[in-house]
């Protein structure tokens, strides 16, 4: 198992390194760059600019240099449109914040849809079952765009229950909109991933025996369902994490959270190449970060998977 | 005094199109210590009908009539009933031991929960007892092997764990599910072995179900055909298979290929089992039947005692079954 993690851990440095130098020079190819503008510079300061950011050098110099930068001194560059910060600042000052809203909205994801999809299973058939499949389509066909307003105009504006936006790490009700705005849609996956997956345990033939052996339906279903049903959850949930602790650019605008969802979008929309390289290669580690823990997930819950 | 007691079993399923009649009106008794066969071919309700007893039928599925075990009415009971009987005193091996286990739990631990649940074992002492019962169903090294996964045995051995499970409450019933019929020839003569010798140990009953005639003819002294959910023909082993009285259980007899005898073809019954969603009006085994008569479309007959110890349910009378003549007319002309 060691000798597996490790493999797969020598292996994630060549997908790095190729993801690093494809993005790199999809960004470069596409048309404009950081400073051209609706009302274009003077040609002598654009050229000063490029010469000051080194976009004058050949596409593989610049490589080298970003690579060099990263390896060497951890450093990701500075914003091509923020000058007086640094992508390292950026992403510092914004990835707690979506760590923050983003965990916590995958774990109550996880809680609820794990427990919805379940007890739906459980009950197949009867109005608990129709009630939760109710409630997870409807979570899906609610995208965020519209949860998020929604939640606005009724905690905040008819109720004034929480506030309408900002971020504050020391006051939960700032983050509670986020949490449910951004959770809705994947605990509505999560739920309908768990129903099914529990309803081809419940009716498998193991399940039978323990149902012969005497046991009481909760032991049924906790010692020798739920963990078979999980296996499906859990390749389903690794990407959904990375993809939510790495934040919405609906959630960073509604909620004005300022976590790194919005600085993603506005980086890719004003070219600013630092800070769109810095934000792919968090996303990129992070998954296969994740990756590489649901398969050692697998083989923990699974003990015919041996690597 | 008989252990089991099932009167006028029924077991229906509800399904999206119709409604399936899976076992109809099933009468049988099982004495203690008495090795009962059930046979019939796939879809006869054989397995329903276990698995109604046992309280597990799918969810779709609905039973009816009256099941007693030592005088306790056991059909459809609340689960905390069925749970103190299930495993304490009626157990259950299963076709499949390949699926029948479960694969994410080491055999250590679902043999352990059996003792730990039923007998408030200790998990020490429930794995101790684990490794003794698997060393009564002959597993090698079973110390060393009790902490493994189901994965981890071959076929074969695995139907010894699962075996091992079914007996560690000590279970005056045991209800054997084809527990050969996923396993090669050699290893189906050890576990059927197996099975006889750990039956007389115990003193148990037991229910074997199976399509297999060769199987009953080894292990059982009684049984009951059955086709089309419900119960053609019952009786001693011996004579039942000297002399069918049915002429579904000679169907099946003569199906069996023999080495005495030179024979090009496989003798079959001709036809398909019936549709139990829209069962025939009369008899189900009519349309296969050479002895078919016109009453047969109409009437279903009863089980009724024909001989001491022997029933069946054919309207054809008992020597015309018996003489054997038309089938082996119309086998003729099948074969020609």
């Amino acid at each position: 198992m060691i000798a597996f993690v490790l493999r797969r851990l020598a292996v994630a440095i060549p997908t790095l390194l190729l993801l690093i130098v494809f993005s790199f020079a999809l960004m470069h190819l596409a048309p404009g760059g950081p400073f051209t503008a609706e009302r274009a510079l003077p040609p002598q300061v654009l050229a000063n600019l490029e010469a000051k950011y080194g976009l004058n050098d050949p596409l593989w110099k610049q490589i080298w240099n970003y690579l060099y930068g990263i390896v060497v001194h951890f450093d990701f560059g500075p914003s091509f449109v923020y000058p007086d910060r640094t992508v390292n600042q950026l992403i510092a000052a914004g990835f707690p914040v979506t760590l923050t809203y983003g965990a916590l909205s995958f774990v109550a994801a996880v809680v609820v849809g794990v427990s919805l999809g379940a007890v739906a299973a459980i009950r197949q058939n009867s109005w608990v079952d129709y009630l939760a499949v109710g409630i997870s389509i409807g979570a899906q066909v609610l995208p965020n765009f519209v949860m998020a307003p929604l939640l606005v105009l009724v905690l905040t504006l008819w109720y004034g229950l929480l506030p309408g936006g900002g971020w504050s790490f020391s006051d939960p009700s700032f983050w509670i909109m986020p949490v449910i705005a951004l959770a809705t849609s994947y605990m509505a996956s999560i739920a309908r991933i768990t129903r099914s997956a529990m309803l081809e345990v419940l009716g498998s033939n193991h399940i039978r025996t323990a149902r012969a052996k005497g046991m009481p339906e909760h032991r049924v279903i906790l010692r020798h369902a739920l963990k078979p049903a999980l296996l499906p959850v859990i390749s389903y949930l690794g990407p959904v994490f990375v993809s939510m602790i790495t934040g919405s650019v609906v959630i960073d605008i509604y909620f004005s959270t300022g976590g790194i969802g919005k600085a993603f979008v506005d980086s890719a929309l004003n070219r600013d190449y630092a800070v769109m390289m810095g934000v792919t290669i968090l996303v990129g580690s992070l998954t296969i970060l994740f990756n590489l823990i649901v398969d050692v997930l697998y083989a923990w819950i699974d003990p015919k998977i041996r690597y | 005094m008989s252990l089991l007691k099932i009167r006028d079993l029924s077991v229906r399923f509800q399904t999206n199109d119709a409604e399936v009649r899976a076992v109809n009106d099933v009468n049988l008794d099982v004495a203690p210590g008495e090795t009962l066969g059930i046979v019939g071919e796939s879809g006869s309700g054989k397995s329903q009908l276990s698995f109604a007893l046992m309280g597990l039928l799918a969810k779709n599925g609905r039973a009816t009539g009256s099941v007693t075990f030592d005088g306790q009415e056991i059909l459809n009971a609340p689960p905390k009933v069925l749970n103190r009987i299930r495993a304490e005193k009626i157990a259950m091996i299963f076709q499949d031991p390949m699926t029948s286990l479960n694969p994410y739990m080491r055999v250590s631990d679902q043999m352990a929960e059996v003792l730990t649940l039923h007998k408030g074992m200790s998990k020490r002492q429930a794995v101790a007892e684990a490794v003794a019962m698997l060393d009564a169903v002959k597993i090698p090294d079973a110390k060393g092997r009790v902490r493994l996964y189901p994965h981890e045995f071959s076929g074969g051995m695995r139907q010894r764990v699962m075996i091992a499970m079914a007996l560690l409450c000590r279970p005056s019933l045991l209800i054997a599910d084809e527990p050969t019929t996923a396993l090669d020839v050699t290893v189906q003569a050890q576990i059927m072995t197996l099975l006889a010798d750990l039956q007389r140990e115990f003193g148990m009953a037991m229910i074997l179900i199976t399509h297999d005639l060769g199987v009953v003819a080894g292990s059982c002294e009684r049984v009951a055909v059955m086709y089309g959910g419900r119960i053609r023909e019952t009786g001693p082993v011996g004579p039942l298979f000297a002399e069918a009285a049915h002429p579904y259980t000679q169907g099946l007899l003569d199906a069996i290929p023999r080495v005495d005898q030179d024979e090009d073809e496989l003798r079959a019954i001709p036809g398909q089992p019936p549709n139990m969603s829209r069962p025939p009006k009369g008899c189900a085994f009519a349309p296969r039947c050479p002895y078919r008569r016109p009453d047969c479309d109409v009437v279903d007959p009863p089980l009724e005692g024909f001989a001491p110890d022997r029933m069946r349910a054919c309207l054809a009378p008992v020597p015309e079954v018996l003489d054997r003549r038309i089938a082996t007319t119309q086998q003729k002309e099948t074969l020609a």
